[in-house]
């Protein structure tokens, strides 16, 4: 099969598709005719070895993937070969087959394509956790929530999600095209941070009073000037830091404010830490999937695909991400989801 | 009467008592005869005008009060003279008689003394609300607690309510008689910070695991090391600053390891914010005060005593909290309360 393959430690731009062996899957694995995987930022810091978790090497990066279930292994009862699925990887998402964890896997419903499934267990996932989980954010009715990258795959998911829990949604985002994407997921208002200082806007829309919840890939100094431009008893997200800084948060100003800084690493909860903790979330996974899908099916959610790559032209895929001018998710196809978009 | 007078911003240490008017109770206020006046760091910063909130000038200092209804403002019908109250006010405790608002007093129980209640609207109610409002830390039956700077004030009010509501409290502290005090008061495990790292104690203690839930009025160093020994899911919160030092906090650690750093200034309940919200919240705070009442009528909970002065060894007082020398609440007792503790004027 032919798979994106990290050898050494390497920039994202020196990798090259190969011809390998197909995986072997164990017990409680299924192999997967893989039919959408993604690409993401994280992609890229892990192939060169910065990330916090290290595949063993040779292995394909990747660890979205939408596809068909062709083999099970002798312990797996919840699928069979056919079953359309969605699943998260510990790697291996960029190739032609994949062996997918049963516990890390899910049935995505019959109207969904592989493309939009991809976006489900990390992009979805993390706001939809961040969003309804009881010790997080705690979004509710009547809130207000301010969703910063608003036009990446986490914002959309974090404007849609905030709608259907019944907040005001407040989205900012670095251009006026991103921000026209926001408001048609819902944004009830939006800010284009480039042209103006978000934290008086945001000011001004709630009458001085700021925002109930914040949800913020962006991190550095957006980060900070949210902090002032909260209401007290406020809930801040850091979920990533697409503005390439880190930000320091002064435990003084969550004191006298009220504050709540959550930190949520989703990766945990699929298996990803170094104590191995997937089968003891899996019902709380399973039940967060399960409720994103009827969303979907609801017609309340709708995942952005920026772009649709073959695998071949994975490079592409790559360089939209890194390029920021991606609107969603960029996905990359194969196998029939590769013909049937026309792709050789 | 006599009073300690603010006139102009400046270090406690220069103040003096000074013979001024009684106040007279306005609109929904209380006249109150002062029996016991809480001492506490956060007095230094408002006499020196370093506090966030800055009383208009000449003001009395103090705001943690336990004392005797005299007299009632008009529309204040909650309290009738004679009643036995205490509260956080906005600021004039450090002074034979003062005047409060009623919305900020509370009725104490009759088992409960004067100075015993001036733990109760700063040490108490900040721990209460920190260890069970849901949307800050949260402790549950089975969890583990760890509790720095365990014996003063707010550090030996979390033991003894972590352990009411069932978890197992580690606490740290500086001396060998302190940990003493922190066992008296409940705690299950007790470490000693100049001594042994906590980290490593804590990750010991709990297998590896580290804590659900941490309290930390020491900030710094201490809260920076906390970090580490922190189970995935748990939450911290940073009531202070003792150690001097206002850590900055890596976003990327928090998300790495899945965990909530919760901030609480009570003082924004107790109307003390830019926005007055004391009436807004004046129900929450009444369940908040009951709760621990309750607590202390049924013998949970045993206020801890470091030191108790009179009135005119106010800078006395303070000297002993920010050198760190107290075990608990140091508090000044007046009248009726200075009497049954043999205490002078």
């Amino acid at each position: 099969m032919r798979a994106v393959w990290v050898e050494d430690w390497t920039p994202f731009e020196n990798l090259t598709l190969q011809e390998v062996p197909t995986p072997v899957i164990g017990e409680r694995q299924l192999r997967i005719k893989t039919q959408a995987a993604g690409v993401s930022f994280a992609t890229s810091l892990v192939v060169q070895g910065k990330y916090q978790r290290k595949p063993p090497r040779p292995f394909a990066p990747g660890t979205e993937i939408a596809g068909i279930v062709t083999e099970t292994g002798s312990a797996v009862t919840k699928f069979k070969p056919g079953d359309r699925i969605c699943s998260v990887l510990d790697w291996g998402g960029l190739a032609d087959e994949a062996a997918a964890m049963e516990v890390n896997s899910y049935k995505i419903p019959d109207s969904m394509s592989f493309q939009e499934a991809i976006t489900f267990t990390n992009s979805y996932g993390t706001s939809a956790a961040a969003l309804t989980w009881p010790h997080l954010l705690q979004v509710k009715a009547g809130d207000w929530l301010l969703v910063h990258g608003a036009a990446g795959g986490v914002g959309i998911a974090a404007v849609e999600i905030g709608k259907i829990l019944g907040a005001t949604v407040i989205a900012t985002a670095g251009s006026n095209e991103k921000l026209e994407l926001a408001k048609a997921h819902g944004a009830d208002h939006t800010i284009n941070y480039r042209d103006h200082n978000f934290r008086d806007v945001v000011l001004e829309i709630t009458s001085g009073r700021g925002v109930d919840k914040v949800y913020d890939p962006v991190g550095g100094d957006v980060f900070m000037q949210s902090l002032r431009c909260m209401a007290p008893e406020g809930r801040i997200m850091p979920v990533g830091f697409a503005s390439g800084t880190i930000q320091s948060i002064p435990a003084n100003v969550l004191l006298v404010k009220n504050l709540t800084v959550c930190g949520l690493n989703m990766g945990y909860y699929m298996g990803w830490s170094p104590d191995d903790v997937r089968y003891e979330y899996e019902d709380r996974l399973r039940a967060l999937m399960e409720l994103m899908f009827g969303w979907y099916e609801a017609g309340q959610i709708k995942p952005v695909i920026g772009a649709i790559y073959p695998l071949e032209k994975f490079q592409d895929a790559m360089a939209d991400v890194l390029g920021r001018k991606a609107q969603g998710r960029i996905a990359v196809v194969m196998n029939e989801e590769a013909k049937r978009h026309g792709f050789a | 009467m006599r009073a300690v007078l603010v006139e102009e911003f400046k270090p406690f240490d220069q103040l003096e008592l000074k013979d001024i008017p009684s106040p007279t109770p306005g609109p929904k206020e209380v006249k109150l005869k002062t029996q016991a006046i809480g001492v506490s760091f956060a007095e230094s910063l408002l006499v020196s005008g370093q506090y966030q909130r800055k009383p208009p000038l000449p003001f009395v200092a103090g705001c943690e009060v336990s004392g005797v209804v005299m007299e009632t403002g008009p529309g204040a019908d909650r309290f009738k003279p004679g009643d036995r109250v205490c509260g956080l006010i906005d600021w004039g405790s450090m002074a034979e008689e003062s005047v409060a608002q009623e919305v900020s007093l509370h009725q104490i129980p009759d088992s409960m003394s004067h100075v015993e209640a001036t733990c109760i609207p700063g040490s108490y109610s900040t721990t209460t609300a920190a260890l069970t409002w849901p949307n800050l830390l949260r402790v549950q039956a089975g969890d583990w607690l760890l509790v720095h700077g365990a014996a003063g004030g707010v550090g030996l009010a979390a033991v003894e309510i972590g352990k009411i509501l069932g978890a197992k409290v580690i606490a740290t502290a500086s001396s060998a008689e302190k940990l003493d005090l922190v066992r008296a008061h409940g705690a299950d495990h007790a470490i000693n910070y100049r001594e042994q790292n906590f980290r490593d104690e804590v990750l010991a203690i709990t297998e590896g695991r580290g804590v659900d839930a941490v309290y930390d009025p020491v900030g710094g160093e201490v809260f920076m090391q906390s970090l580490r020994c922190m189970a995935p899911e748990a939450r911290i919160m940073p009531v202070g600053f003792a150690s001097g030092d206002m850590q900055c906090i890596p976003a990327n650690l928090l998300l790495v390891k899945n965990l909530t750093v919760c901030g609480l200034n009570l003082g924004y309940y107790f109307g003390w914010s830019p926005q007055d919200m004391r009436y807004e919240h004046e129900d929450l705070m009444r369940g908040l005060f009951g709760q621990i009442f309750n607590w202390h009528t049924t013998g949970l909970i045993k206020p801890a005593l470091s030191h108790v002065l009179p009135l005119s060894q106010f800078r006395e007082a303070l000297d002993i909290v920010l050198t760190r020398q107290s075990r608990g609440r140091v508090a000044m007792a007046l009248d009726d309360e200075a009497r049954r503790l043999g205490i002078g004027a």
